[in-house]
């Protein structure tokens, strides 16, 4: 049976970190909402590139295989990048919604540790094939460890997915702990998923690989070295991928919609649900207007299709909060300022972040689109040589601090 | 009705969930120095290969890279949040403590660890893609980024055992709980190790070298790097127990397994031996041995040392106010914190703990043995298994055999309840709560008592 809402409320206010928050909860709140799209756009291209990898590097056709090994590539970096990204979110969510995220977990401790062992086993298996297939041509070596790493993907991703789906049902939070009366410590069940909204998380993953595809023909468009066919084949691939892909996925996001438990139905007819079905339509859109332009379509596609993801990581937290509302509010959370290290972090990632890691980038952007060895030009380095200064006046920064409170 | 912030438990009868944060934590703190020392040790090859127009010192760089974007970044990223997750199921309130103080201090160790992951992809993958200048550039920034993180988790791992410092209690604020001397002294001491251990899981690479000139000249400065290593962790040892509270270092001194102390210090001593080793005579060194010495480093060095990390701290795990059963053991007026050990010993476990079927919320005839073992559960779980004679220092090992429940419950009165062991946690129970606990204990010496004559 499921417990009273006032008890429910009584148990989550009494679960709630009594350090409370070092600045406003909303803060975190948006931070945890756009490192989450981020995080899952890293992750559509993951298992899409993996996807397309698989698929690829079985064909005949050159183009297919050429662009299946390149993907397998895209996929594994893709997949450090959304370990790195989906940090932020993990720290997010612990922040403002420390009571759902910490019952869920130990509620299927055993999942928990099997998702950190599945997703060692995964990443290796990627670089198996990565190792035994570095000449990246001709018939695949060792298929069945890429084959391996994309199935582990998405059973970790059932196992995240799982446990996030279990924060929105706190009701049932002990009925689930103690069936019957009878205690289970022993962590080993997954209580609660729902296999629309897990397919179409995984689906997204169609669009968004065929809007990273049509940006991959562009960004190689301008090198003299490219074969300007396999650019249109990848092209032509990438915008088919996002427009029947954001076609099934705007259907699946319907059909989930749709079928929301009763408590949930004021999210029904609300503007979240709407953002939801469009950011998954956007990708559609923007491919199929892309259709004139070629392969030197731009970046927009991959650009609106991350716009699409926000939308719908915000419509996925507001449905979030529509599930938990009647019995907590993350915005009363406890605040205890501490602009010492909220000015900490700031300084670090608005300037030095971002310069830092503007400059990283600009300098890979450059060299990929350079024909042999990239020459930077004297701004370049004057920008590495302030990032190299802001980064020691930190650490100076930091021990003087040390220093000073320690002797 | 009165509740306090305790979140479900999960027990896990063969390991115990103290073990698997160990197992997951070890793993990291072996991949995760690895790249921070070598992040530094590729800043000064990459500086001195441009300088001296040395390209063979930068496909030691290549290889050494590759090996560690699986041994570092691909172990390593996943195990750092895995030590989250691991400490989240054995430990939710323990890491939610440290969450909520220091979340923007992760968020900026966050930035650091994306500009040092791209960092090291670019040093790696931009060999003679990109001019000098720029390689070299690349690889300071890979090299302060990686160091950086190790600064910003320091703080975190220190206030762990002990705040920066003890005005953080009356005041709050990171400025207090993350400065200190115990920070400083133990930032010194992985530095050292990260050097160290950068030092042995390089010389797997080197000492596979075709080019004897190369692989000799690679490997000595690894050793002079690793020797250095060790001398700063030597160094600042001594440091760093002065910084320790007393009952932490009671609790290193004594209450550790007997092999605890004889194993690091060998390994140290094997350390020292494999980098004079390596100085003098570089033949002897083959990517097996390099490889076992990497086991031995975790086995016998790093394991037991998270191991008396994590007992050193009891029975606190954060801030020395949230106890290793979970709950909050004394107020912090800096942080708004009220103990919770008041409501419990006013209203009894039984009645605060948010998830408890009501059958199990007051001790009767029938329910005695069930609620006594959610009672170990969640006071006792955490440090010991309830459950079993064997695994983490079984509850049973401490009444020696004991069936009979007042004199257990007499013992349990003059120890836990009165909190008169410097390394538990006070445990306050009620009369009935106290007699449920005793009899599910004398129900398990007892089942112990019939196994043995069974054998």
């Amino acid at each position: 049976m499921d417990m009273n809402p006032a008890a429910v409320h009584d148990m989550l206010y009494a679960l709630r970190d009594p350090a409370g928050l070092p600045f406003f909860p909303w803060a975190f709140w948006g931070v945890g909402i756009l490192t989450f799209a981020m995080h899952f756009f890293a992750v559509a291209v993951m298992i899409g590139g993996a996807g397309v990898a698989l698929y690829g590097v079985r064909q005949d056709n050159p183009y297919w295989r050429k662009l299946g090994y390149a993907m397998a590539d895209v996929s594994k970096i893709a997949v450090s990048v959304a370990i790195v990204l989906g940090v932020a979110p993990l720290l997010a969510v612990q922040v403002y919604y420390d009571p759902m995220w910490y019952t869920s977990n130990v509620l299927s401790a055993y999942w928990v540790i099997t998702f950190v062992l599945a997703l060692i086993v995964a990443y290796s298996l990627h670089y198996v094939f990565y190792f035994r297939n570095k000449k990246r041509e001709g018939t695949p070596k060792s298929l069945w460890s890429l084959g391996g790493a994309l199935l582990g993907y998405l059973l970790v991703g059932f196992i995240m997915h799982s446990l996030g789906y279990q924060t929105l049902s706190p009701e049932k939070w002990l009925q689930w702990y103690a069936p019957n009366g009878v205690v289970d410590n022993s962590g080993t069940k997954l209580h609660d998923f729902n296999v629309i909204r897990y397919v179409f998380f995984i689906l997204l993953s169609v669009p968004v690989i065929g809007t990273y595809l049509m940006a991959y023909a562009t960004y190689w468009s301008t090198r003299k070295d490219q074969d300007a066919a396999y650019l249109e084949f990848a092209f032509t691939l990438g915008r088919k991928l996002a427009m029947v892909g954001a076609a099934i996925t705007t259907t699946l996001a319907i059909v989930y919609l749709a079928t929301l438990p009763e408590k949930l139905h004021a999210f029904q007819t609300s503007l979240w649900a709407a953002l939801w079905v469009i950011g998954a339509l956007l990708p559609a859109l923007v491919a199929w207007r892309a259709g004139k332009a070629g392969y030197r379509c731009g970046y927009r596609p991959f650009i609106v299709a991350f716009v699409g993801m926000l939308l719908i990581a915000i419509a996925r937290e507001m449905l979030r909060y529509y599930a938990v509302i009647p019995y907590y509010n993350f915005m009363d959370y406890k605040v205890n300022l501490d602009w010492f290290t909220t000015d900490v972090f700031l300084f670090t990632f608005l300037v030095l972040g971002f310069s830092t890691l503007g400059y990283l980038l600009t300098v890979v952007w450059k060299a990929g689109k350079t024909e042999g060895v990239y020459e930077a030009s004297p701004i370049m380095h004057v920008w590495a040589r302030f990032n190299i200064g802001l980064m020691v006046f930190w650490t100076a920064v930091y021990f003087l601090l040390m220093t000073i409170r320690s002797f | 009705m009165e509740l306090i912030s305790l979140y479900p438990t999960w027990y896990d009868p063969a390991m115990g969930s103290g073990y698997w944060i160990a197992l997951i934590a070890t793993i990291h703190v072996l991949f995760s120095h690895t790249s921070v020392g070598a992040a530094i040790f590729f800043a000064y090859l990459v500086n001195k290969a441009y300088r001296e127009d040395r390209p063979e010192l930068l496909e030691f760089v290549k290889k050494y890279g590759i090996f560690l974007l699986i041994f570092s970044y691909v172990m390593g990223s996943i195990t750092g949040p895995g030590i989250w997750y691991s400490t989240t199921v054995g430990s939710p309130k323990g890491i939610s403590a440290l969450i909520h103080s220091f979340v923007w201090k992760w968020a900026t160790e966050w930035v650091f660890f994306v500009i040092e992951v791209v960092g090291v992809y670019l040093v790696i993958y931009l060999v003679g893609k990109v001019d000098k200048r720029t390689h070299t550039y690349i690889a300071f920034i890979f090299a302060a980024a990686s160091y950086a993180t190790m600064m910003l988790i320091l703080g975190i791992l220190s206030f762990m055992m002990w705040p920066g410092s003890p005005e953080w209690f009356e005041k709050g604020g990171t400025l207090y709980s993350f400065f200190g001397q115990n920070t400083f002294a133990q930032l010194m001491i992985r530095t050292g190790f990260a050097m160290a251990v950068t030092a042995v899981v390089g010389s797997i690479i080197a000492s596979a070298f075709k080019d004897d000139a190369l692989k000799d000249e690679v490997l000595r400065k690894l050793a002079g790097f690793g020797l250095l290593g060790v001398s700063i962790m030597i160094g600042t040892y001594f440091w760093y127990v002065q910084t320790v509270p007393a009952n932490a270092l009671e609790v290193m001194h004594n209450r550790m397994p007997s092999w605890f102390a004889p194993a690091i210090i060998a390994t140290f001593g094997l350390m020292l031996l494999y980098f004079i080793v390596a100085l003098f005579n570089t033949r002897l060194l083959t990517p097996v041995i390099a490889g076992a010495m990497v086991v031995v480093i975790t086995v016998l060095g790093l394991f037991p040392e998270e191991i008396t990390r994590e007992s050193m701290r009891k029975p606190y795990v954060a801030g020395q106010y949230v106890y290793s059963n979970q709950i909050i053991a004394r107020d912090v007026p800096g942080m708004g914190i009220k103990a919770e050990l008041p409501k419990v010993e006013k209203y009894g476990i039984l009645k605060v703990h948010p998830f408890l079927p009501d059958n199990l919320r007051t001790v009767t005839a029938e329910n005695k043995l069930a609620v006594g073992k959610q009672i170990a559960v969640v006071m006792c779980s955490n440090c010991h298994q309830v459950t079993k004679t064997e695994g983490i220092r079984p509850l049973t090992d401490y009444f020696g055999g004991e069936t009979n429940v007042d004199r257990i419950k007499r013992y349990l009165k003059g120890t836990v309840v009165a909190g008169n062991i410097m390394y538990m946690p006070r445990i306050p129970l009620k009369e009935a709560e106290l007699d449920a606990l005793a009899t599910y204990i004398a129900h398990l010496n007892g089942d112990n008592a019939k196994t043995l004559a069974a054998k």
